[in-house]
């Protein structure tokens, strides 16, 4: 639901259910800041009363199942990736033959190198980054300036226009799948096919109302002030936007780039059906390819390269991904 | 902020920068570069060697030689259903593509393919071609817009190492469907490997059903005035099924993966992981260079036929075309690509020197069994051409070479062809797939399914 | 028109024009297109035919539709019934824990992040049917099995949600932990001195408080199963015997499926139909979100 292209069973990491809203009345950098600290340090209190914690059944229990809870995580949550990082360097054979053996008849480093170079997986690499960030740039634009001109500078037209961007909403990615491929093919004015270029995946990935939706309503919990005053002091509406909105919308961004981001590299579909070309392919469509020609032990190296480098952008920017997969909250500071 | 603004003004200068050139890199063939006329053609499959894709830009370099005012651009390209509709629909197919033989005729009465008759003409060999394999590229009336390339017959191909593990003689290939059954058995249990495996997804399950059922006598469409009737329900396929529901269920002799492709089975026989599977003719240039396979390990016989007059073998092949869409200019550079890189070799011995020897030096097979486009006596003088620069196990092909031609060859049925192998595809999984599958019932329900895809027209 | 201008007319214009012409080429006229294209057979080869309801008669008569409406139902259904309470008794979990929690949300998150197309290949290969298989091995240290995964129509789709549900699952927990963290600790606070017990607790005050969420979560469950994709694409094609084709596979295949140009209007015809059960999903879950985040 989240972009027109993305389209990915059971929940998606798409729309959260609280609106994000800053912190009206106070430069938001700071609120968030406090607020964030204020989440960790202190975790407010939960079910399990301090009473409680202390009594020693519910202690026992407590340990118990939290000891359960995280080698069940471990080995559910991490137990396949780190199975994927042993048969990434193992022989096609080992990883046949005794799946769960570690490496008996040791490492084999090559499958790596191979996966890199000739397999190119460093080409698709390059280009999943190419279409991410593209998409991603696509997205800011739109959802900044349309929720900018929505929420501040407000048209008389206003209205109707949200409207008609929220109702793309009840729309779903499926129906647009058709019609969004011939409109690719023949794009009106352009005269120029679409496919097979980066374009067909950055522009349609703009057209996201969910984001619309997020800035816009950020930008109206903003205070008015602020613009009223910036505007007596002779600011136009483009200097408003670039020295001021924007520099107090970086939570919002941060929520909408991650979205984006992470959308992008998971789109698989419309990929696959606008870039036939396999030079321009992004990692997502190359690989069902290669792995009906690859040898199992140089797929799986590819497919660990693959899922590491989002892995290490995760645990990298962990925060700002869980808060924007759910801890929104903690921005109401 | 400044910083996440500086950034996004840099990456969108680099993107635009990356759009645009994708944007002139992948649009095909843009008519006159620099006087030069563009074209581009399907090179080899996904995942090839690099040393076939090699030898393939060498060919390239050839063709420019001596076409000074031709630039070639070459894609690699496997023809499945699926990414030929997307391309075909989006315009980016390449100038010269390849088809199979059983979409030809669609495609031509859709208007998809350009006109080469007076190409073809022009280089000689227009009447040459065996007239049922010409057929399959020609409209109607008799013009001529897909080129044969190259044909191929179902064949039995087997891993001669894991029939020596299982105490056969790999020299003596199976020559019944009942030999084939107790080979699988002996190779499964005494290697643990599939001794039989079976193609069922992406419509390959259809035509190898087809295959199965051509060889045990039957057939799935008949003509009847301008009339097609599915023929489906059919004793031969019925015994089709039973053979291989006999083999999965009883013998358990086909191992654990009942939803293979052409890729992914072909990918496993080479890995040695299957005793037997049918597929055309043709796959070892694709097990070498996709898959990498032990060439000892290789053996091809003739499918077993069924005595009798009604079995057939099923023969299909591969059309090379021109995107309508092409100038003129384009055609006929795209026809000279087709004549220099898919044709003269047969019929030119410069030729066919030139191709073998660019082959075998970037150590492509050379001398794979073939079917003959035009004649026997062509294709044999053509073999002899080549003999030198062999470089494939010619003595593990034997029963295929010498037993091809006492075989009859039927061609695959011709209406709605692909749909009528995806009704069949389900058929083929339910019997490898569920011990209780009725297969009379999934024979009369596919039967009337497919009637009515015909009836549809 | 100079007022209009002078009023700043002209540069909200301006900062409007990219959501105007990206919404407009690739939304609501494509949107407009695909109410077209439903009641037209178009291949593009060959011109588009006005032909009323047909296309939406013969997707109703073809036996594939309801087998796939079935299967999506089929996975929706055990979709709910693995991935919707797993992660609530996860995250209330969760919520107790004071040491490590960052530690375990990010574990429990890094599936969410595995590329699907990876995760999809990678499972494929979990789903060997050999005992040799990576789970029939697994399963076979404790006297299970083997069994044969994705290659028998009983067992294919349950080994598709298992998947789906192990690539999601996080994203549901950090959502619900969210929410948890939003549960006024006077709430507990008075709880405690009512003397309630842990269970009392958690029914009388967490669930209560989560309703909203959950809601959500539930509806938002549905629509992305409906439109399942990925899984039976890459894993099975649909098969074994159709048993998990899903809608969104059948109209893939409807458009793209032929070698010799697609049903367009089948496969729009489909999605229409597709999105009327959706929209009506989305209003209940925009409605929900509205009430809910102004409440």
């Amino acid at each position: 639901m989240s972009t027109p292209t993305s389209i990915r069973p059971v929940v998606p990491a798409g729309p959260q259910p609280v609106a994000v809203e800053p912190a009206p009345r106070q430069p938001a950098r700071w609120s968030v800041r406090r607020a964030r600290r204020r989440a960790d340090d202190q975790p407010p209190r939960g079910i399990v009363s301090d009473a409680e914690r202390r009594t020693p059944s519910v202690r026992v229990a407590l340990q118990l199942i939290h000891a359960t809870l995280l080698a069940l995580l471990l080995v559910i949550g991490l137990g396949p990736i780190l199975w994927l990082v042993k048969a990434s360097i193992s022989t096609t054979q080992d990883t046949l033959r005794s799946p769960m053996a570690l490496f008996p008849s040791g490492v084999d480093w090559a499958n790596l190198a191979t996966a890199w170079t000739r397999v190119h997986i460093d080409l698709h690499f390059a280009n999943s980054m190419i279409i991410a960030s593209g998409s991603w740039l696509v997205q800011l634009i739109v959802a900044t300036t349309g929720g900018y001109a929505l929420s501040i500078l407000r048209p008389r037209y206003g209205p109707v226009l949200y409207w008609l961007v929220l109702s793309t909403l009840f729309v779903p990615a499926v129906v647009l799948l058709v019609p969004l491929y011939l409109t690719v093919l023949d794009p009106p004015l352009l005269g120029v096919s679409l496919i097979n270029t980066f374009w067909a995946v950055w522009l349609p990935a703009g057209a996201n109302a969910f984001n619309v939706l997020l800035t816009k309503r950020f930008f109206d919990n903003l205070p008015r002030e602020i613009f009223d005053a910036a505007r007596i002091d002779g600011a136009g509406p483009y200097r408003i936007f670039w020295s001021v909105l924007l520099p107090m919308s970086r939570p919002i961004l941060g929520v909408v780039s991650v979205f984006a981001f992470i959308a992008a590299w998971k789109d698989f579909l419309w990929p696959l059906l606008v870039l036939p070309n396999p030079d321009v392919q992004p990692l997502s469509v190359r690989l069902p390819t290669l792995a009906r020609s690859t040898e199992l032990d140089v797929l799986l190296a590819a497919l660990m390269i693959s899922a590491l480098i989002p892995m290490v952008l995760f645990l990298v920017f962990q925060r700002t991904f869980l808060r924007s997969a759910g801890l929104s909250g903690a921005l109401k500071g | 902020m400044r910083s996440i603004r500086k950034a996004a003004t840099a990456v969108s200068a680099v993107l635009i920068a990356a759009g645009l050139l994708a944007a002139c890199s992948a649009s095909p063939g843009q008519p006159d570069a620099g006087g030069k006329t563009a074209i581009t053609v399907v090179s080899l499959k996904p995942g090839s060697e690099q040393s076939a894709f090699d030898a393939f830009e060498n060919q390239v370099k050839q063709f420019e030689a001596a076409n000074p005012d031709i630039d070639v651009t070459s894609q690699e390209y496997e023809w499945t259903g699926p990414t030929f509709t997307a391309q075909l629909a989006g315009g980016t197919l390449p100038t010269v593509f390849t088809v199979p033989f059983t979409d030809g005729k669609s495609l031509i009465e859709r208007g998809q393919l350009a006109d080469l008759s007076q190409y073809v003409r022009a280089f000689g060999y227009a009447d040459k071609f065996n007239p049922t394999v010409l057929r399959s590229g020609q409209s109607a009336d008799g013009g001529i817009f897909g080129v044969p390339t190259a044909a191929y017959g179902v064949g039995l191909h087997y891993n001669r190492t894991l029939f020596t593990q299982a105490g056969l003689d790999p020299d003596k290939p199976p020559t019944t469907w009942d030999e084939v059954r107790s080979y699988a058995k002996q190779i499964a249990e005494r290697t643990g490997q599939a001794g039989y495996a079976q193609m069922t997804q992406e419509n390959t399950g259809g035509w190898m059903l087809t295959s199965l059922t051509y060889a045990l006598g039957g057939r799935m469409q008949v003509a009847n005035g301008d009339k097609v009737e599915a023929t489906i329900d059919n004793p031969g396929a019925r015994e089709a099924l039973t053979r291989l529901r006999e083999m999965r269920w009883q013998d358990n002799s086909m191992g654990s993966n009942f939803l293979y492709d052409w890729g992914s089975i072909n990918q496993e026989f080479a890995a040695g992981r299957i005793g037997m599977i049918m597929a055309g003719s043709d796959i070892y240039e694709s097990l070498v260079q996709q898959n990498n396979i032990k060439p000892a390990d290789y053996g091809l016989a003739v499918l077993p036929l069924a005595p009798g007059g009604s079995a057939g073998l099923l023969g299909g092949g591969t059309l090379a075309a021109v995107n309508v869409k092409a100038s003129p200019k384009q055609q006929a550079a795209a026809a000279k690509w087709i004549d220099f890189y898919y044709m003269s070799k047969f019929l030119k011995q410069d030729a066919a020197v030139l191709d073998a020897k660019t082959l075998s030096e970037s150590k492509q097979p050379v001398g794979l069994p073939k079917l003959p486009i035009f004649d026997k006596a062509t294709l044999d003088q053509y073999n002899q051409w080549i003999k030198p620069y062999v470089n494939v196990p010619l003595a593990q092909m034997r029963s295929f070479n010498e037993g091809i031609f006492d075989q009859e060859l039927a061609g695959e049925p011709t209406a709605h062809t692909q749909e009528m192998y995806a009704v069949l595809d389900t058929v083929v999984q339910a019997v490898l797939t569920d011990p209780g599958a009725n297969i009379d019932e999934l024979l009369s329900t596919a039967d009337s399914d497919v009637q009515a895809i015909l009836d549809r027209g | 028109m100079r007022t209009w201008v002078r009023r700043g007319g002209l540069s909200t214009l301006v900062f409007l024009l990219p959501l105007l012409v990206i919404f407009g080429v690739f939304s609501w006229l494509p949107i407009v297109r695909a109410a077209v294209m439903s009641v037209q057979q178009t291949n593009l080869v060959t011109a588009p035919k006005f032909v009323g309801l047909e296309n939406f008669q013969s997707v109703l008569a073809d036996p594939l539709f309801w087998t796939a409406v079935r299967n999506t139902g089929v996975f929706a259904l055990i979709a709910l019934v693995f991935g919707y309470p797993i992660p609530l008794v996860v995250a209330v979990l969760m919520g107790e824990v004071r040491r490590f929690r960052g530690l375990l949300s990010a574990i429990a998150y890094l599936p969410v992040v595995v590329p699907p197309v990876v995760a999809v290949l990678m499972w494929k290969f979990f789903y060997d049917a050999r005992p040799d298989g990576v789970f029939n091995t697994i399963l076979g240290w404790v006297g299970l099995g083997p069994y044969r995964w994705l290659q028998s129509a009983t067992t294919a789709m349950p080994s598709l949600v298992l998947e789906a549900t192990w690539a999601a699952a996080g994203g549901t927990v950090i959502i619900y932990l969210a929410a948890l963290i939003g549960v006024p600790a006077e709430l507990y606070d008075a709880a405690d001195v009512d003397g309630a017990s842990i269970w009392q607790k958690i029914w009388h005050v967490t669930l209560p408080q989560l309703r909203g969420v959950l809601l959500v979560t539930l509806i938002l469950q549905i629509i992305g199963t409906s439109q399942v994709f990925l899984e039976p694409f890459l894993f099975t094609g649909g098969g074994p015997a159709n048993s998990t084709l899903t809608v969104l596979l059948l109209i893939y295949n409807y458009a793209f499926g032929s070698s010799l140009g697609g049903d367009y209007g089948a496969a729009t015809a489909l999605s229409l139909m597709l999105a009327v059960f959706l929209a009506a999903l989305s209003a209940v879950y925009f409605w929900l979100t509205r009430s809910w985040s102004t409440s």
